[in-house]
């Protein structure tokens, strides 16, 4: 198959995942109970009056498609309304417009919002993946170099500790041991009313980001570090390797130019992966520490039910890990001539 | 090779975040707040909307209290001080209330208040439907007039009483700036212009609000620079800001770290009656099924309708170790809806009913509720269904699922099991009044300064409207209720909802454990004058705010 058909079939099959989520994401909320008029509310001083009004102004008084009146309770309607006046028209003309609609909850634009707990999100990941990638993959290649060794035997161990950490209770640990001991701050993303130049600004914010990234790192770098361990020790005892020892090559070298590339299909599918879904995997390191970023959006939107968030913030996620995909397997050919011929 | 070096740069940044770490000591006395006397205030949670028509959360109403004025102030024993305006007085019919307002009161933008303001703000609230609160406490007032600009004249549609109560959260807007606003209910107020001791600086979502002294307010100007509002993720995490003096003063401490906190020398605890009194209570499904609203399933266990069963559930509910151990004692048991807060309200006679196991299982054998077939449970008279009741709980709080096995374990002990869930709080909501889909539900509300809502949602009239979830009806209840409302005799009132509580604890109209108290606490070494010597606590009102001074050596 050539490139171009190729790259054309795998952009097919993510618009395919994109357009499902889209629509999905429109009736999962709607089936969810609760009424987001009430935003998880049962006060007796909210009169029915103004839940109406409420929803009237939500535009959750349409039907949300033609032929049925609302999803839960579900009730059927007339097949003959306007198309227009539904929810659904209403849902899909926002985006044909590029737009993700307004917050019930803040009377903020949705794309607005998430842009910036977007932004807040990557920083904490970037960090963390960061860390993680170098630290795991350093010691999952040098486990691997000297395996069966007590060493190995450690570092494995480590590497499973690690991965199966709870992060919320990480989280809860290293926020007292960084606060007790190396006075960093609880949680948030910047010191307030901390008046200075952007220098005092950044350091706040690096100061801010160790602990939830040291955090993300621990709970990922045991993924790595397996992996890239378990990928080595099979190219490890392969016949190029050898030669490559022949040649007289140090095993340090051999280990970084030889095998690692060889070895980089499995880490580089995991870091692809883990970009798309980590997205939403921080929602309780940013909820124990106060990050200000999309997994706190989402747990906030949910509780509200703010559909145009919800609806936002999981075809983010959506796009994000298609996107992680299809970069992934871009990246394929040329990590691994083979694949150029499957 | 230019690939390979941005590569290491990339993988190094996160260890320049580690070391910045080191650089902390910088940090730390570079803040201004050493400069400023800014009080850092920790709480979890943050406001939800800026726009007093919109916002639901207790923490948009500690916002607004401090940047906006009323006509009347609350006051820490719940009575009711002067605001915007320095007098008021009411017709002998009721029907007229005049309010006198102070001169000198200006807004953040030094353009002075007027009855022009109020007349706007009034009148905003009252045509707004949409405004899920607001808008309900102006529901009696027919007319809002300025005769002239220090005067104000609400005309009602019947005497209301304690009607300061329903004007005390009517937070008075500027009207040069809201004149403007095509949209109100689409506006977000993000800059926010009130007349409050205090405005707002900035304002970041979940993360902090920031607000400075409004130094021209006649009344409450503040003896610090300024006030910031910031949002922890956890409890604990809240507990261990105030050690470490990340934060001057919290409000809200879990039990569990009360201890460590009083054991801290340069902490203060301290805890009392909030000024919004909580109640915490068990709701009982006993709606008719004839008089099921329309859509409703009422599908209530029957037993749960005889008034034996109840006031067997009632004297098996272990009030005195649900308070000791979910709030380790920080609360009073519980009576009706109306906490003990409302004070003059909460009828302080009472009796309960005793916890008496013995007393409770006699009353079941009493009525024909035994267990037939020996496994632990009863069942009903007529041999049919076992008195095993669903017992839903909101998954996101903390303190339910060991109340409900607190509950499940003594209830076990005479004969009756529950079924426990926890269930998502929008979906739980849902399963209330007026759909009835459940037995018992643990649940929780703050009160208003007047029980009036609390009241209501016991009477008949509520069932098929949707404010009443239990469905617990009773005529007498219903009558006084009528009256009460309509009666601006304080004392006489009083006697009404005093007689009304007697009969939602005889009946057993709804079970409840406790009224919580809050607890907060302040670092004795930062900010003097902290109000907690009044008849309610709360550190975040502005009689506490606005009173507080930095103490000299820092």
């Amino acid at each position: 198959m050539s490139g171009g058909r190729r790259l054309g079939r795998k952009l097919l099959g993510s618009t395919a995942t994109v357009l499902f989520v889209l629509a999905l994401n429109f009736f999962l909320f709607r089936v969810l109970p609760g009424d987001p008029a009430r935003a998880g509310l049962a006060d007796p001083r909210l009169s029915a009056e103004s839940v109406a009004k409420i929803r009237e102004r939500f535009g959750l008084d349409l039907p949300v498609v033609n032929g049925i009146e609302s999803l839960r309770p579900l009730r059927f309607g007339s097949l003959w309304t306007d198309p227009r006046e539904t929810q659904a028209a209403r849902y899909l003309s926002n985006l044909l417009r590029g737009e993700l609609g307004i917050s019930y909850h803040t009377n903020r634009p949705v794309a607005e919002l998430l842009g910036e707990r977007l932004w807040n999100t990557l920083l904490l990941l970037a960090a963390g993946q960061l860390l993680a990638l170098a630290a795991g993959v350093a010691l999952g290649a040098w486990a691997a170099a000297r395996s069966g060794s007590r060493g190995d035997r450690l570092a494995v161990l480590g590497g499973l500790t690690a991965w199966s950490l709870p992060s919320f209770w990480l989280a809860m640990i290293l926020l007292f041991l960084g606060s007790q001991f190396f006075g960093l701050p609880l949680g948030g993303r910047a010191t307030p009313a901390l008046d200075g130049g952007p220098l005092l600004r950044a350091l706040d914010l690096a100061r801010h980001l160790v602990l939830p990234t040291i955090t993300l790192a621990i709970v990922s770098f045991g993924e790595y570090l397996l992996v890239t361990r378990s990928a080595l020790v099979d190219v490890l005892s392969s016949d190029f390797v050898l030669v490559a020892r022949a040649k007289g090559l140090s095993s340090g070298e051999v280990v970084r130019r030889h095998a690692l590339p060889a070895a980089a299909l499995p880490i580089v599918t995991l870091a692809g992966l883990n970009l798309g879904l980590v997205v939403a995997g921080a929602v309780q390191v940013e909820m124990v520490f106060s990050w200000p970023g999309l997994g706190a959006a989402m747990l906030d939107a949910v509780a509200r039910r703010d559909y145009p968030v919800l609806q936002g913030v999981f075809l983010l996620l959506a796009v994000s890990v298609v996107l992680a995909n299809l970069a992934v397997e871009l990246l394929y050919p040329h990590l691994d001539p083979r694949t150029r011929r499957s | 090779m230019t690939t390979l070096r941005i590569r290491r740069i990339a993988l190094a940044w996160p260890l320049v975040a580690l070391l910045a770490a080191c650089v902390q000591p910088l940090a730390r006395t570079s803040e201004t707040a050493a400069a400023r006397a800014v009080v850092r205030f920790g709480w979890t949670g943050s406001p939800d909307s800026l726009h007093p028509g919109l916002g639901v959360l207790t923490h948009s109403y500690v916002v607004y209290a401090l940047v906006y004025d009323s006509l009347v102030q609350l006051e820490l024993d719940g009575s009711f001080g002067p605001g915007l305006a320095e007098s008021w007085q009411r017709s002998p019919d009721g029907l007229e209330w005049t309010f006198r307002l102070r001169p000198g009161s200006t807004f953040h933008d030094g353009v002075p208040v007027s009855s022009r303001d109020v007349v706007f703000s009034l009148e905003l609230y009252r045509r707004r439907a949409e405004f899920p609160f607001l808008h309900g406490y102006t529901t009696q007032i027919a007319a809002v007039e300025a005769p002239d600009a220090e005067t104000v004249v609400l005309r009602l549609r019947r005497p209301v009483p304690n009607f300061e109560s329903q004007i005390v959260f009517l937070f008075v807007l500027p009207e040069h700036v809201w004149r403007s606003v095509a949209d109100p209910v689409a506006f977000d107020n993000a800059a926010m212009v009130g007349s409050g001791p205090f405005r707002l600086v900035e304002h970041r979502r979940n993360e902090y609000v920031r607000l400075a002294a409004h130094r021209a307010h006649p009344v409450a100007a503040p003896r610090v620079d300024e006030v910031v509002f910031v949002t922890y993720g956890t409890l604990d995490a809240l507990a261990q800001a105030l050690r470490s003096g990340e934060v001057d003063v919290v409000r809200g401490v879990s039990p569990t770290a009360v201890r460590a906190l009083r054991r801290a020398p340069e902490v203060e605890v301290t805890s009392g009656v909030p000024l919004s009194p909580s109640t915490t209570f068990v709701e009982i499904n006993q709606v008719d099924p004839l008089r099921c609203p329309q859509g409703g399933a009422c599908n209530g266990h029957p037993a749960l309708r005889d008034l034996a069963v109840r006031q067997a559930l009632a004297h098996a509910a272990p009030k005195r170790e649900l308070l000791d151990v979910l709030l380790l004692g920080e609360g009073a048991p519980g009576r009706t809806l109306i906490p003990d807060g409302l004070v003059g309200f909460f009828h302080t006679d009472l009796v309960d009913h005793a916890f008496d196991l013995d007393r409770a299982r006699e009353l079941l054998d009493r009525t024909g509720y035994r267990d037939r077939d020996g496994d632990g449970v009863r069942e009903s008279p007529d041999g049919g269904r076992s008195l095993a009741f669903r017992f839903d709980f909101a998954s996101d709080d903390p303190a339910a699922p060991r109340a409900a096995e607190l509950l499940a374990r003594s209830w076990a002990r005479i004969g009756v099991r529950l079924e426990r869930r926890a269930v998502d709080p929008n979906a739980l909501a849902a399963v209330r009044g007026p759909s009835f889909d459940y037995d018992l539900l643990y649940w929780s509300w703050t009160s208003d300064p007047d029980p009036n809502f609390m009241l209501q949602a016991m009477t008949s009239e509520q069932i098929p409207l949707g404010g009443n979830y239990t469905g617990w009806s009773d005529p007498e209840y219903d009558e006084l209720y009528l009256r009460q409302a309509a009666t601006l005799d304080a004392d006489l009132r009083r006697r009404l909802v005093w007689r009304m509580q007697e009969i939602a604890l005889r009946e057993v109209a709804y079970i409840v454990p406790f009224y919580e108290r809050t607890v907060a606490a302040y670092r004795r070494d930062r900010f003097r004058g902290w109000r907690t010597d009044g008849a309610g606590l709360a550190l975040e009102d502005r009689s506490s705010l606005a009173r507080v001074e930095a103490m000299a050596a820092r």
